[in-house]
């Protein structure tokens, strides 16, 4: 058994209200994270992304490996922020993990977070724990993307069960009309 | 050419690379240390302690916005939209360390300092209504629900909000 080394990771997290911020950033680092990038609200989150894309060099950074944010921020929120990540043309990376912090908790709103192709949702209040099994589930189960005519994201299924009666689902990666990319 | 059929589906499936840049490459289970997982849970934990005067320090701010409203009412709007930024920033997290009465008076808060025409008397007076409950939550230590003594402080605050709101 060994410990998982976060130090190359680059975390972009935004978070508006300047004590949870420190307390997120402060919780990373103590568990490893190498760079965590703070910003104010998900427009702040969307410029420095851009500029991740367009400027890597100045930025000091070429990739952002998991993007952590608020849903309830001003003026731009984290459904918004989600939005722009996963559909935007200037997005650098549609496919990020893309971890949700939120005290909206109401199925509803998971839901609809979930169709916007959220990756993992983190309860308010949270505790370190709760943190760290986010990051495990994001890196030890990575789900598929879906691409559909009216959604983007992982794969909303996450379990797999056996199931004793016959196979009727209409597509299988065979089918015409299913094309699989790899990477 | 063939007629190709629309694509009805598409899945992406890439390699995991954040297991590699995380795990590397040695078998086996991975875990994060035990040792980081408590120390950041004591960072958490430090940071919760330090939390009472962090709101106090905020609620002397807002006491700042609203004698500003007091003594300048030309300028109530301004303050009001200070006072407004300042309770959107405490009501997200007093239920994260364990003052859920500060989550409910900084929204009541930020719902009626939302922009607004008018700002009367009246709800200057309001604003220090709740800036009132807040400082006794935070000097009581009023954590949780607060039992007897949070039921008083909302019910103290709700009859304010009676009074004052008949402009």
């Amino acid at each position: 058994m060994s410990d998982y080394d976060f130090d190359r990771l680059n975390v972009l997290l935004a978070e508006d209200s300047p004590f949870i911020r420190s307390l997120l950033v402060n919780s990373l680092k103590v568990l490893g994270v190498g760079n965590v990038y703070a910003v104010e609200h998900g427009g702040d989150a969307i410029h420095f992304l851009q500029r991740v894309k367009n400027e890597p060099m100045r930025v000091g950074v070429q990739q952002i490996d998991i993007v952590i944010s608020n849903w309830d921020m001003h003026p731009v929120d984290g459904m918004m922020f989600l939005r722009w990540v996963r559909r935007h043309k200037d997005s650098p990376d549609r496919f990020v993990p893309f971890m949700m912090i939120t005290s909206y908790t109401e199925p509803e709103r998971v839901l609809q977070a979930r169709e916007m192709g959220v990756t993992e949702m983190l309860a308010k209040p949270f505790t370190i724990k709760n943190i760290g099994e986010k990051l495990i589930s994001i890196i030890e189960r990575p789900r598929q993307f879906v691409h559909t005519k009216d959604f983007f994201g992982p794969d909303r299924r996450r379990q797999k069960l056996d199931h004793d009666g016959p196979e009727r689902r209409v597509l299988t990666d065979k089918s015409e009309g299913v094309e699989i990319i790899r990477g | 050419m063939a007629e190709k059929k629309p694509v009805i589906v598409r899945f992406y499936r890439f390699k995991n690379r954040l297991k590699e840049k995380t795990a590397g490459l040695a078998p086996g289970k991975v875990t994060i240390s035990p040792e980081a997982l408590e120390a950041a849970e004591e960072a958490l934990h430090k940071m919760a302690e330090d939390y009472p005067d962090w709101v106090s320090g905020l609620i002397v701010k807002l006491q700042e916005q609203h004698g500003r409203c007091v003594d300048t009412p030309e300028k109530r709007r301004d303050c009001f939209e200070e006072i407004n930024r300042i309770a959107h920033d405490m009501k997200g997290q007093g239920g994260t360390f364990g003052y859920p009465l500060i989550t409910t008076v900084s929204d009541s808060l930020y719902g009626f300092t939302q922009s607004r025409e008018e700002i009367s008397d009246n709800q200057v007076e309001l604003v220090k209504a709740h800036l009132d409950a807040m400082r006794a939550v935070i000097r009581g230590r009023v954590s949780g629900s607060g039992g007897d003594i949070g039921q008083k402080l909302i019910e103290g605050l709700n009859q304010a909000i009676l009074k004052y709101s008949k402009k």
